[in-house]
């Protein structure tokens, strides 16, 4: 087995510049298996990576077959991760793949995170690339952010585990992609109900661009001397490439707020009686929360609501703008409190022994803005 | 009084490309938009703009001033979304 592992990688070891001691110690987590979430973990699995954890909500459809090479007939109806990460484990035996069924918000903590080299977002929208990226800025993790379309594919590094004052990916991004995002959402902060996700149609040679470069991107392949953020973009068809650098935007609303690297505390989400705080004062502490929730549920018509215990202080995205009827009349004329910003009291009197439905909380203390990492005992 | 600076803006295609001559208090979001206004780029995509001459992406409230230099090419390139 060792001998056939030895010579697996021998032509690896011709390479002067690779180090397949480095990649077998890598280990990368995939966010979305789709299109070119197979090109990456084909890829990665081929260069025998120490360890893949390949994180999907989604199952295969039949249109997915088209693009991903990992997958198969038999294959629709299962879970993309599942089916991604079994297929993979069997290119190499050696390399540790591990499928995360879920939305990657639920199932991936910073600490996770912090375990991995990298984390390649491969998803399909602009919302959960925002969410990936916050997590990557908090953890201190290198990003890579994929994107294409049916021509273009675009490949992004953002190495936030060697150089914490890079830009992020919010530092270039248009007004337009927080557009899309709100697009999702009523004006009250609810899920639509009857949103029409746009389509955008792509093939396996934009994405097998993407997954290549992508995975070259995570490995640190290349020279020494890039060592900022930096974009590549591809036109499939007519083979011309640019790369440019991406510089940090002072006022980003995604990294402005860390003019240090937050410093991560890992912390019981259970909140103490406000009897047992030590200082008082900090029960005023400003908390902006990973999550935002339901503060208040209540009709302006016929005032609080039975059924408001089985939405206040829950995850507002666990619910869409339905709740904003009544169930007594039948009206469109509740009002839905939805926040994310929290003081240590509130969130002490609001749950008490009782974790709080998020994964993390930021505080701005004097020292710079500390991350209270609140994933271990978060309710699933 | 306002500063003019003399720039190329074109497409990731380079299928669209003009020559102007951009106030120079101009953002990179003012000039993406006036591409997609002027040029009928399909309005359901998102766009970034980089200049090439320089090798750095513009964040969308860049303005030209510190952003290029008299000839510089500023491309507009498409965000893109799908995975």
């Amino acid at each position: 087995m060792d001998m056939l592992r030895n010579q697996r990688y021998r032509r690896h070891d011709l390479i002067d510049w690779f180090s397949q001691e480095e990649v077998s110690a890598a280990r990368i987590a995939v966010v979305g298996a789709g299109a070119v979430g197979n090109e990456v973990v084909k890829n990665l699995a081929l260069l025998g990576v120490g360890a893949i954890d390949v994180y999907d909500f989604d199952v295969v459809e039949p249109h997915n077959l088209t693009r991903g090479v990992l997958l198969r007939e038999g294959d629709v109806g299962r879970n993309k991760a599942e089916a991604v990460a079994e297929r993979a484990a069997a290119l190499d035996p050696n390399v540790r793949i591990r499928a995360v069924p879920g939305d990657f918000w639920r199932t991936l903590g910073i600490r996770a995170l912090q375990d991995c080299t990298c984390a390649i977002s491969a998803v399909d929208n602009f919302e959960a690339r925002l969410k990936l990226n916050q997590l990557c800025l908090l953890a201190g993790v290198d990003l890579v952010n994929t994107g294409l379309d049916s021509r273009w594919a675009s490949v992004e590094s953002y190495p936030y585990g060697s150089a914490p004052d890079v830009a992020c990916y919010e530092c270039t991004l248009p007004d337009s992609a927080y557009g899309r995002v709100a697009e999702r959402y009523s004006c009250g902060g609810l899920r639509k109900r009857a949103l029409v996700e746009r389509r955008i149609p792509t093939t396996t040679v934009t994405a097998s661009v993407a997954g290549a470069l992508a995975a070259s991107a995570a490995l640190r392949f290349g020279p020494e001397t890039t060592t900022g953020s930096r974009r590549t973009l591809v036109d499939t068809l007519g083979g011309a490439a640019t790369t440019v650098s991406i510089p940090r935007r002072a006022e980003c609303p995604g990294c402005a707020a860390y003019v240090t690297p937050p410093r991560v505390v890992r912390t019981r989400n259970r909140w103490l009686p406000p009897s047992t705080v030590a200082d008082p004062s900090l029960l005023t502490l400003p908390l902006r929360l990973s999550d935002a929730l339901i503060a208040s549920w209540e009709c302006v018509a016929c005032g609080p609501l039975e059924a408001a215990d089985r939405y206040v202080n829950q995850r507002a995205d666990a619910f869409d703008d339905s709740i904003a009827t009544c169930p007594s009349c039948n009206a469109p004329s509740v009002r839905v409190e939805i926040r994310d910003a929290f003081t240590l009291g509130e969130l002490v009197e609001r749950y008490g022994p009782r974790p709080a439905p998020v994964k993390f909380a930021l505080a701005d203390l004097e020292s710079g803005t500390v991350c209270f990492d609140l994933d271990e005992d978060r309710p699933s | 009084m306002s500063q003019e600076i003399k720039l190329y803006v074109r497409t990731a295609d380079q299928t669209r490309r003009a020559e102007l001559d951009l106030d120079a208090s101009s953002t990179g979001a003012d000039i993406i938009q006036a591409a997609v206004d002027n040029w009928a780029l399909p309005a359901d995509t998102d766009y970034t703009l980089v200049n090439t001459t320089t090798g750095k992406a513009l964040a969308p409230g860049d303005d030209l001033s510190k952003a290029a230099r008299p000839g510089d090419v500023l491309e507009v390139q498409p965000v893109l979304v799908a995975g």
